[in-house]
């Protein structure tokens, strides 16, 4: 369209121009040189205030972002006043896995899932496994270009029956992981998530809408370990267990134990306890070893005994499912709590139903909760 | 092992001097030094002209300023007292707000001449930041500087060096940079920074590691601090070269031409904490003349700098730092502030 440029319209367009120039935003990787971050999406919850600043509503850490700078998370940029995740359609890490890495023990076992993750975290957990991308800015690691579309394709391309956002921190990429779970709802590939679970209430209750499933790393139940070791806090946490509880939406716990700073019998005990009364005796529980890496190397690796000492206590709490990982161990399979016979046979990822039917155990009938 | 007379004096002896090393390169290290002279140089030459200043408007200034810092008789010998032939220098500069806000070129321009007039082979003068595109924003380019102008992400990898290194609370991973330098220039810009109140020479170095973002709660206290006590700062900074041709008094770190001061200055020194300690000083009145409430009625006082003063890294006492105030107006020290332009 041709349009004529009288005076004043040009004298408009001028100061546009002017404040555009003045504002810096060349010398962002919002905006390199070449045009505009084709990864960039405006955030979804976020406030603007006052002097082009901006708070982010999507986890509890609320970052207060002055122009030009990041949050905590490393992957969501302020921009003149805009609030953008800078990884939508990012991933830097695309893997088909066993649902049981997740692990999701009682979700399609031994099913396949297309597991995705951009770059960024909003904890930097001394222990993480997977520090070198998620303790990283999208512009520090390599990444594809992978929009929600292309994500189902490739599941449905891999028969994988469920996509898995995973090995970072979705909630970090949540723009990405609500799309791709619209996307898959549509289209019969549910999406799971595997999050530390600090996450606002109503970013993840929009989430549940969406979503087959999520699993929550509970990293402690004290908040001196959230603050000392994940840079976080445990209130949230527990607060987002109980809205996925609220929701109806399936959902396991981990708990990675690590020697004298999150495996005191006590902790165990006020920790079951809570789940048990809070979440119901249901809700899957895991225990898994622990391995020095990234931060914290000091601290040797969980001795198995502490694990099944974990899920004794867990159990006498009335926890009906309490596995453990990173070990080898019948405690790894799913018996029935009723009859004690062998439901799910698994050793490390690899599963095998054995006494399911129709979500019943198929000795006693007894209904076994999850999604099979 | 029996111990007879002479193994034990022996023992002794190799004890005493063990020790008496250690005192030595303890005070070297940690112990604060009596008195730190920060030089104020400012002069309506040294306003910015658009984007930059021409290098020959800026070398007498620094020239200036050197000699006063080291006592020296000429630049030449001030710059040599800090920097040696053989060395290999990293020139740190901020860049992130855009050309409006970074460090000058014709100031780094100014250093490059001085470094390469001490004998340093202009191959191992590295003018860096974060990354290269931060770098040709802010109008530095291989085209323009006899040295190399480099950018952390064009190291191999992702750019930071494998090991992840500890500094009190911070675990982080260090630009390649800082490595391959024998010492460093500082060459922040004085400015106001909504998180930690400031950001002049020591919270600079947050672009010195992949995760700053990590280390922004509390008002950056004490990460920026502890940040500083790693060796690989600690140990090579020698230098600290504020450019303060244009301070920004508001709504940092980003460039905001209503709350700019346009103050021509340089402030030099090599006490971090000293000098970020000025810094803070200067914005402080420069707010005060703007009718801007101070840092610490918002929140957002710099309680970093008093952290890096009890670990030693500088001081953060008034009556010990030594203020030089130069310039051609004949040590002018404050120029009123333009009337502040828009409410806060």
């Amino acid at each position: 369209m041709n349009k004529k440029f009288n005076r004043r319209s040009f004298i408009k367009n001028s100061i546009a121009a002017c404040s555009l120039c003045v504002s810096g935003a060349g010398s962002t990787f919002l905006f390199p040189a070449s045009g505009k971050n084709p990864f960039a999406r405006e955030a979804k919850y976020y406030e603007k205030q006052g002097e082009k600043k901006v708070t982010c509503k999507l986890c509890p850490h609320e970052c207060r972002v002055a122009d030009l700078e990041r949050g905590t998370c490393g992957v969501r940029e302020n921009n003149g006043g805009t609030y953008y995740t800078l990884v939508y359609g990012n991933p830097c890490s695309a893997h088909i896995d066993p649902i049981e890495k997740k692990p999701f023990f009682h979700y399609y076992p031994s099913s396949l899932a297309f597991s995705i993750a951009t770059a960024g975290c909003n904890f930097i957990c001394k222990f993480c496994q997977n520090w070198e991308i998620s303790q990283k800015r999208p512009e520090q690691v390599t990444s594809a270009k992978m929009f929600p579309s292309t994500v189902i394709d490739y599941a449905r391309q891999n028969n994988c029956k469920t996509v898995s956002h995973t090995y970072t921190e979705p909630v970090v990429f949540f723009e990405y992981v609500l799309d791709c779970a619209i996307e898959g709802k549509k289209r019969g590939v549910p999406n799971i998530m595997v999050s530390n679970g600090y996450i606002q209430e109503k970013p993840m209750r929009e989430l549940c809408k969406y979503l087959g499933a999520v699993k929550i790393d509970l990293k402690a139940f004290t908040d001196k370990f959230y603050r000392d070791i994940c840079g976080g806090e445990l209130k949230p946490v527990l607060n987002t267990l109980t809205v996925l509880k609220q929701e109806k939406i399936w959902f396991e716990i981990v708990v990675l134990l690590i020697p004298t700073l999150n495996d005191g019998k006590e902790e165990i005990d006020a920790m079951t306890k809570w789940i048990a009364k809070e979440l119901g005796p249901d809700v899957p529980l895991h225990f898994s070893r622990y391995y020095p890496t990234f931060m914290l190397k000091n601290i040797p690796p969980t001795p198995p005994d502490t694990l099944l000492r974990a899920r004794k206590i867990a159990m006498n709490n009335g926890i009906k499912f309490v596995y453990v990982g990173n070990i080898l161990s019948d405690a790894e399979s799913t018996y029935c709590p009723s009859c004690g016979k062998l439901l799910i046979e698994r050793m490390q990822f690899v599963a095998e139903i054995k006494g399911l039917k129709n979500n019943k155990c198929k000795y006693c009938n007894t209904l076994i909760p999850g999604v099979f | 092992m029996k111990i007879s007379r002479r193994n034990f004096g022996k023992k002794l002896g190799t004890l005493a001097v063990g020790f008496s090393a250690y005192i030595s390169s303890h005070e070297k290290s940690y112990a604060a030094p009596q008195k730190s002279r920060i030089i104020l140089t400012q002069s309506e030459k040294l306003k910015r002209s658009g984007y930059t200043l021409p290098k020959e408007i800026v070398s007498p200034f620094l020239d200036q300023a050197m000699m006063k810092l080291t006592q020296s008789s000429s630049p030449l010998h001030s710059w040599k007292s800090l920097f040696s032939p053989n060395e290999k220098v990293g020139i740190k500069l901020s860049c992130l707000p855009g050309i409006h806000l970074s460090s000058n070129t014709g100031l780094v321009m100014a250093i490059v001449d001085s470094l390469i007039a001490c004998g340093l082979n202009p191959k191992n003068i590295y003018i860096w930041e974060r990354t290269q595109r931060e770098l040709e924003t802010a109008g530095f380019s291989s085209k323009n500087f006899k040295c190399q102008v480099i950018g952390t992400d064009s190291g191999a990898g992702d750019g930071y060096l494998d090991n992840i290194e500890f500094a009190g609370s911070v675990g982080t991973r260090f630009s390649w940079i800082m490595e391959k330098v024998d010492a460093l220039i500082n060459v922040p810009v004085l400015k106001d920074h909504d998180l930690s109140g400031v950001s002049i020479g020591m919270k600079n170095f947050y672009g010195a590691i992949y995760n700053p973002n990590k280390y922004h709660r509390n008002n950056c206290n004490p990460y920026v601090a502890e940040l500083n006590t790693h060796p690989l700062i600690k140990n090579k900074l020698r230098l600290i070269i504020c450019d303060a041709s244009r301070i920004q008094l508001n709504n940092g770190p980003a460039f905001y031409p209503q709350f700019a001061w346009e103050y021509g200055g340089l402030l030099i020194g090599t006490d971090p904490v000293a000098l970020d300690y000025t810094g803070w000083q200067l914005i402080e009145k420069g707010r005060k003349n703007m009718n801007l409430k101070s840092l610490s009625e918002i929140g957002r006082e710099p309680k970093y700098i008093a952290s890096a003063a009890s670990l030693g890294l500088g001081t953060n006492n008034d009556s010990l730092i030594i203020k030089n105030f130069t310039g051609v107006q004949g040590g002018v020290f404050l120029k009123e502030p333009p009337v502040r332009r828009t409410n806060e």
